[in-house]
């Protein structure tokens, strides 16, 4: 093995942030002693974006704690670095032992957004991996991809020897000592993938027949699942710089548009006290200045005030900041906040008018709306509010809702503050039907509609003083739920737009339209055959992984939508979702 | 107030120095030891840095003046117990008062990569890019000194308010020597200020 250590050493002056390289982040596990196996975890964007990943910081650590076995990351290099590898003929190395990611055991990538795509390519382009695991060579390294993305792992499937299917805290350890079983007995490379088949979560692209299935893997005991008590401190400053504690797992309002509220359900929370613990060691271990509890609706979480109670005093009398994300309106009290030196407030509506939050289950009311006053009297005065465009059933009347909800807001606030101004600030996405949810049949707005209606808000925004508004691209909504929702097909297409030049698509500076447009034209594709709305028959792509949530369940969750009927919160009583005989969900 | 010296080396010279100041507050904080912390509406950690290193450089002679009432050995032991590779302490000087480094050192010592050799630095011209454009400057009156240390050449160059990044200057270097240095080479050794027109070491007036 070529040893590029010190020349790579040479390139990081010349590159920018050379930290995103280096390696040597406090609480780095030891890597001096030999593993039966080791897994390289490839994020694939930038290092400020994937340090701040839960996910695999967690399955990090797991693999880390095993006797025997070795993790290690790297994250996609920025333009600047992946020139100078090429031009040094350098290939992908792990940050902690610059060990080229191809000679690992496992290399692991986790997806977490459609827009990402290109960069799994770009990764294996620079690391010498080739891209369809149907072409790989018997000694080359077990490619596998896990993380959000698996919900609908066609599109890319091709590129991957396996996908772990949902949470991988049991499946990627398990996975990783198989494929070491196996190198050492000998077996090949066909017989390595057999045997890590019957592993549950874990799909085998080659192995997909008809009648195939991959039950989606899920943590049983939430509680006691390992968590990271010893997170990596970044060494260059990462988007989310600060101890994360993941308070619960699925969600129990059952917004209709929100794939992580169904792909993560059952319903499991950890108890206040083993939270409280968790923070404790967190912080003490890396010296963060923050802690952010999350979830995908935190203030809903049972032990919400206990927790903060017993959190509370400690970070006071340590002057770390605790930060509440994604809070719900109705359940926002005023001194929730009390702790933290916030002064914007973040609410997210997504949905201008009742009779639209009804179709979408987004069980926020205009009373509720009101009761925002009582941060404003608590004294912020600037809001964010986020909303989406190109909801089923939207009409011209929700989106001048969304103005009518500004109106609303500075109204009150004149009448708590008279003397000073109120700040807002609209975010609008567009809707984008996601697989794994009532409205994964549901037709996205053409590109036109998009443009029409973003006009239309923003004429009428401009109205209203101490409002700005921002919006997504329609052209990224495209891609993104043509990805979303694609098939196998969508591989070719992958490959060809990487090939012809796209890459960290999510970025506005690098999206190239016009290249996807042409990828897709290239295979006799459009986009809008993925964004088209589908038949309730229709066999989806997704359809061989059972996620627990009955297909039946979401059909009948649509029915309910188009009806303007709402569903109450899981916490009220189970709604039979199916995901039950997944695991308990703890809220009952 | 406790001056730790620490040094920058290995994977920690990459760490720029805005990161540099994120990273010693979260030392401190896992090392608990107890930092004073300033009055007023956002009130903060009273640390206090020498002047910032150039990225890539390595240094066995950084300074961080903390406040507080822990003894010199106590801070020295817990910092190094709480430190990343290649950001720890070597030692602790106990003060009355902050000895204000950022503003009093004027200079420092860089070894280079190169044999030493007697150079002529008057009228050494560098060019570097500031904000994109191209800049010609006239360093010799920034460049105090030059001597043997172990065989390496060793420049003594201006470190503060008049400052000369020691890696600006490998070109010139690579131009004097016929090879090619890295700024990962580089090594600053000591930190100056200067009293009665003389150079006193950090060191000396700590201890
Ligand atoms: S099983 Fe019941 S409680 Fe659990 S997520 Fe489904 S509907 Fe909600």
């Amino acid at each position: 093995m070529a040893d590029f250590v010190s020349e790579f050493e040479k390139l990081l002056p010349e590159v920018e942030k050379p930290g995103r390289y280096s390696g040597g982040e406090w609480n780095t596990p030891d890597m001096s002693s030999p593993a039966r196996g080791d897994m390289c975890f490839c994020f694939p964007d930038l290092y400020e974006i994937g340090m701040s990943n839960l996910g695999v910081q967690i399955l990090y650590d797991i693999i880390n704690r095993a006797e025997g076995f070795r993790a290690e990351r790297c994250f996609a290099p920025a333009l600047d670095m992946a020139k100078k590898l090429r031009e040094h003929g350098i290939p992908l190395l792990s940050i902690e032992t610059k060990k080229p990611v191809k000679d690992f055991t496992v290399v692991g990538v986790s997806i977490g957004f459609e827009l990402l795509y290109t960069n799994v390519l770009y990764m294996m382009d620079l690391a010498g991996i080739t891209f369809r695991a149907k072409d790989r060579k018997e000694e080359d390294a077990i490619v596998i991809a896990g993380g959000p993305c698996s919900v609908n792992p066609e599109p890319f499937a091709p590129f991957f020897d396996a996908i772990v299917c949902g949470e991988g805290e049991d499946a990627d350890l398990e996975l990783l000592r198989r494929v070491a079983e196996g190198r050492e007995k000998g077996l090949t490379r066909a017989q390595i993938l057999n045997s890590i088949a019957d592993i549950e979560g874990v799909y085998v692209p080659s192995l997909k027949r008809e009648g195939y299935r991959v039950k989606k893997a899920v943590v049983k005991d939430f509680e006691n699942a390992p968590y990271i008590s010893k997170p990596l401190v970044p060494t260059v400053e990462s988007v989310h710089d600060r101890a994360t504690l993941e308070l619960y797992r699925g969600c129990a309002s059952g917004c209709r548009f929100c794939q992580a509220g169904f792909w993560y359900r059952p319903i499991r929370e950890r108890s206040a006290k083993r939270c409280a613990e968790l923070a404790k060691d967190m912080l003490k271990s890396t010296g963060f200045g923050e802690l952010s509890l999350c979830s995908l609706s935190t203030s809903d979480y049972t032990g919400l005030e206990a927790l903060e109670d017993e959190l509370s005093p400690y970070c006071r009398e340590r002057g770390i900041t605790m930060a509440l994300p994604s809070l719900r309106i109705s359940s926002f009290k005023p001194d929730m906040a009390k702790d933290s030196r916030k002064s914007s407030l973040t609410f997210a509506p997504e949905a201008g008018t009742q009779r639209l939050r009804d179709v979408i289950n987004k069980n926020v009311s205009e009373a509720e709306i009101d009761k925002i006053s009582v941060a404003f009297e608590a004294g912020y005065d600037s809001i964010k509010l986020y909303f989406m465009m190109g909801l089923p059933t939207e009409t011209d009347e929700d989106i001048a809702g969304i103005a009518e909800i500004c109106r609303r807001l500075k109204r009150l606030y004149m009448e708590k503050r008279p003397k000073r101004g109120l700040n807002i600030s609209v975010s609008c996405a567009v809707f984008i039907p996601k697989p794994c949810t009532p409205f994964q049949w549901e037709e996205q707005i053409s590109f036109e509609e998009m443009k029409r209606r973003q006009f239309y808000l923003r004429g009428l925004l401009r109205e209203i003083k101490g409002v700005s508004f921002s919006w997504h691209g329609a052209e990224t909504s495209v891609l993104e739920a043509a990805l979303a929702r694609g098939d196998r097909r969508l591989s070719y297409v992958i490959e060809d737009a990487y090939r012809a030049g796209a890459c960290f698509d999510g970025w506005s500076e690098h999206f190239k339209w016009d290249v996807w447009q042409a990828a897709f034209e290239g295979r006799g594709l459009t986009m809008q055959m993925f964004t088209r709305a589908r038949d309730l028959d229709e066999e989806l792509p997704w359809d061989f992984i059972d996620v627990g949530v009955d297909k039946k369940y979401l059909a009948k969750e649509r029915e309910l939508a188009y009806r303007g009927v709402t569903t109450k919160n899981c916490r009220e009583g189970c709604n039979g979702c199916g995901a039950l005989k997944m695991g308990r969900c703890t809220i009952l | 107030m406790i001056v730790l010296k620490y040094q920058k080396c290995d994977e920690a010279r990459f760490i720029s120095h805005i990161d540099l100041l994120r990273h010693i507050s979260r030392i401190l904080l896992r090392a608990e030891i107890p930092v004073k912390r300033s009055n007023g509406f956002n009130p903060h950690a009273l640390v206090f840095f020498s002047p910032p290193l150039a990225l890539g450089v390595t240094s066995r002679a950084e300074y961080l003046t903390i406040d507080t009432d822990m003894p010199a050995g106590e801070v020295l032991a817990r910092f190094n117990a709480s430190t990343p590779k290649g950001l720890n302490a070597i030692c602790a000087y106990g003060c009355e008062k902050n000895p204000n480094l950022q503003a009093r050192v004027v200079a420092a010592d860089y070894v280079y990569p190169y044999p030493y050799r007697e150079i002529d630095f008057s009228g050494v011209v560098i060019e570097y890019q500031k904000k994109g454009e191209p800049v010609k400057e006239d360093v010799s009156a920034k460049i105090f000194s030059a001597r043997d240390e172990g065989g390496m050449l060793c420049l003594r160059l201006a470190t503060g308010g008049v400052n000369l990044r020691p890696d600006r200057l490998l070109a010139t270097l690579d131009g004097i020597y016929g090879e090619t240095g890295s700024v990962t080479d580089i090594v600053k050794t000591a930190q100056f200020a200067s009293e009665d027109g003389k150079f006193v070491n950090i060191d000396d007036i700590l201890s």
